[in-house]
C-alpha cells in the first residue's frame, strides 16, 4: 500500500468571479475522487475541506486571493495536481 | 492577549458609540494588552505608585469634577503626567467632549482620545465584554451544527457520510440548524459558542438537490443564529472490528480550543435512521445533565443485585 503523504501548495485565484458555486462544485467533484483529504484556506487556521461545497463558499476566494491547498493521504500528489489544474485553467471560465 | 486600538475602535463604533476625537489614524496602531479598563482618578491627584498604565483610561464624571476643581494650569500638569506614562488611550464618557487643550495635549503625545455617549460604568462593562470577545480564541470546525432541545450538537464525519441528510431530518423533526458543514467557534470563558459563516449562513447543501435556503423551506424556527457547543457526534462507516460504545458509561472526549466536550461515535450502516439516533444521543445527554445517567444507574442496579446474591456487602 502506498504511503501517506502530505503536500502543501499556494495558488492564486485567477478567474474573474472567484470561487462561486460552480467552481466550488468542480472542486468538490475533483477532491471527492481521491481517498486523500483535501483542504483549502488562506492559512492553516481557516482551512476547510475541499469536499464540502458549503466550506468552499465560506473561504471568500475572490480573484487575486492567495490560497493554500493541502492534500494528505495515499494519493495526495494526484489530488493536488488535479486541484491545481482547476485553478490554473480558471475553472474553465473566462 | 493583545488587540490593536483600531480593532477595538472598528468594533466599538456601533456597540459602544465610540468616536475618535483626536490622535488620528496613526495613534490607533497602539495595542492594549489588558481587557480591564482604568479610571485614572487617583493618578490625576498625582499618586502614581500604583497606576495601571497599560489599560485604556476612562474619564467619567468623577475625573471631570475633580479636574474642574483645579486651576487650568494645574489641570494641564496633571493630565500631562498621565500622558507621560504612555497610556494606550483615553475615553471620555457620558457624551462629553474633551476640552481643546486636552485634545491638543493628547495629540502631542500621539495618544488617541475617544468619546462615548454611554455613562461610565456601562461603558466599562460593555467595553470589557467587547475586548474579551475580540481577543477570544476562535476557530473553524468541519461539521454541521444543530440545536436539539437546547443541546448544541456538532455533527462530524467524512464527506458523503450523510451529515446534511441527517441534519435535514432533524430540522423536519422541529430542531434548528446553526450551520451546515462549516462551523465557526469562539471560546468565551468556559463556553464554546458556535455560529455560521456570514456568507453561507442558513444555507445547506443536499446531494442531488443542491444548495437550499433553510428558513425559506422550513420557516424561521428551523434556524438559530448561534448555539453553545455541548456535544460532538461523529458519524463513521460501520466497521466490524471497530471499538464501539455499547454501554454509554464512558463516552469519549474531544478537545476544541482547549475545552473538552463529550464525543459520541456513531456507526452508520444501512437501515439505521441516523436522525433518530442523533436525537436520542442528544436527549440522553440532556438527561445526564439533569442527573439521570441511565447506563450508570442500570449498572449499579446490576452490581447491587449480584452482591446481594453472593452475600457480600462491599467489594466492588
Amino acid at each position: 500500500m502506498a504511503a501517506e503523504k502530505e503536500m502543501i501548495r499556494e495558488i492564486e485565484v485567477l478567474n474573474a468571479y472567484g470561487i462561486h458555486a460552480r467552481p466550488a462544485a468542480l472542486l468538490v467533484k475533483a477532491a471527492g475522487k481521491y481517498r486523500s483529504d483535501v483542504f483549502i484556506g488562506h492559512d492553516a487556521s481557516d482551512e476547510v475541506s475541499a469536499k464540502s461545497i458549503m466550506g468552499l463558499l465560506t473561504i471568500e476566494g475572490h480573484k487575486g486571493t492567495k490560497l493554500r491547498i493541502r492534500t494528505c493521504g495515499v494519493d495526495a500528489e494526484a489530488a493536488m495536481n488535479e486541484i491545481i489544474k482547476l485553478f490554473e485553467t480558471k475553472f474553465l471560465e473566462d | 492577549m493583545s488587540i490593536s486600538l483600531k480593532q477595538l475602535f472598528e468594533a466599538g463604533k456601533q456597540r459602544l458609540g465610540l468616536e475618535l476625537v483626536s490622535g488620528g489614524e496613526i495613534s490607533l496602531n497602539r495595542t492594549i494588552e489588558e481587557s480591564a479598563l482604568n479610571r485614572p482618578g487617583l493618578a490625576l491627584t498625582g499618586f502614581f505608585q500604583y497606576f495601571a498604565q497599560r489599560r485604556l483610561q476612562v474619564f467619567g464624571l468623577a475625573e471631570f469634577t475633580y479636574l474642574k476643581s483645579l486651576p487650568q494650569a494645574e489641570q494641564e500638569i496633571r493630565v500631562r503626567a498621565l500622558l507621560k506614562k504612555k497610556i494606550p488611550g483615553i475615553v471620555v464618557a457620558r457624551n462629553r467632549y474633551p476640552v481643546p487643550w486636552l485634545r491638543d495635549l493628547a495629540e502631542a503625545f500621539h495618544t488617541p482620545v475617544f468619546r462615548t455617549p454611554l455613562i461610565t460604568s456601562n461603558f466599562i462593562n460593555e467595553c470589557i465584554l467587547l475586548i474579551e470577545e475580540l481577543t477570544a480564541p476562535r476557530g473553524r470546525l468541519q461539521g454541521t451544527m444543530l440545536e436539539i432541545m437546547g443541546i448544541g450538537v456538532l455533527l462530524k464525519g467524512p464527506a458523503g457520510i450523510g451529515k446534511s441528510e441527517a441534519a435535514l431530518s432533524l430540522i423536519k423533526k422541529g430542531y434548528s440548524l446553526v450551520s451546515d458543514d462549516v462551523t465557526e467557534v469562539i471560546r468565551q470563558s468556559g463556553r464554546l459558542t458556535t455560529y455560521a459563516n456570514e456568507m453561507t449562513r442558513y444555507h445547506m447543501e443536499i446531494r442531488g438537490v443542491g444548495i437550499v435556503h433553510v428558513p425559506s423551506l422550513f420557516g424561521v424556527s428551523a434556524i438559530r443564529r448561534k448555539a453553545e457547543l455541548d456535544i460532538v457526534i461523529e458519524l463513521h462507516p460501520y466497521v466490524n472490528d471497530l471499538e464501539e460504545e455499547r454501554t454509554g458509561i464512558t463516552p469519549g472526549e474531544i478537545e476544541i480550543l482547549g475545552l473538552r466536550r463529550p464525543l459520541y461515535s456513531l456507526p452508520v450502516s444501512s437501515g439505521r435512521d441516523m436522525a433518530n439516533i442523533i436525537e436520542a444521543t442528544a436527549l440522553n445527554y440532556k438527561l445526564k445533565l439533569l442527573g439521570h445517567d441511565a447506563a450508570k444507574e442500570l449498572n449499579e442496579k446490576i452490581i447491587e443485585h449480584f452482591l446481594r446474591k453472593t452475600g457480600k456487602t462491599d467489594g466492588r
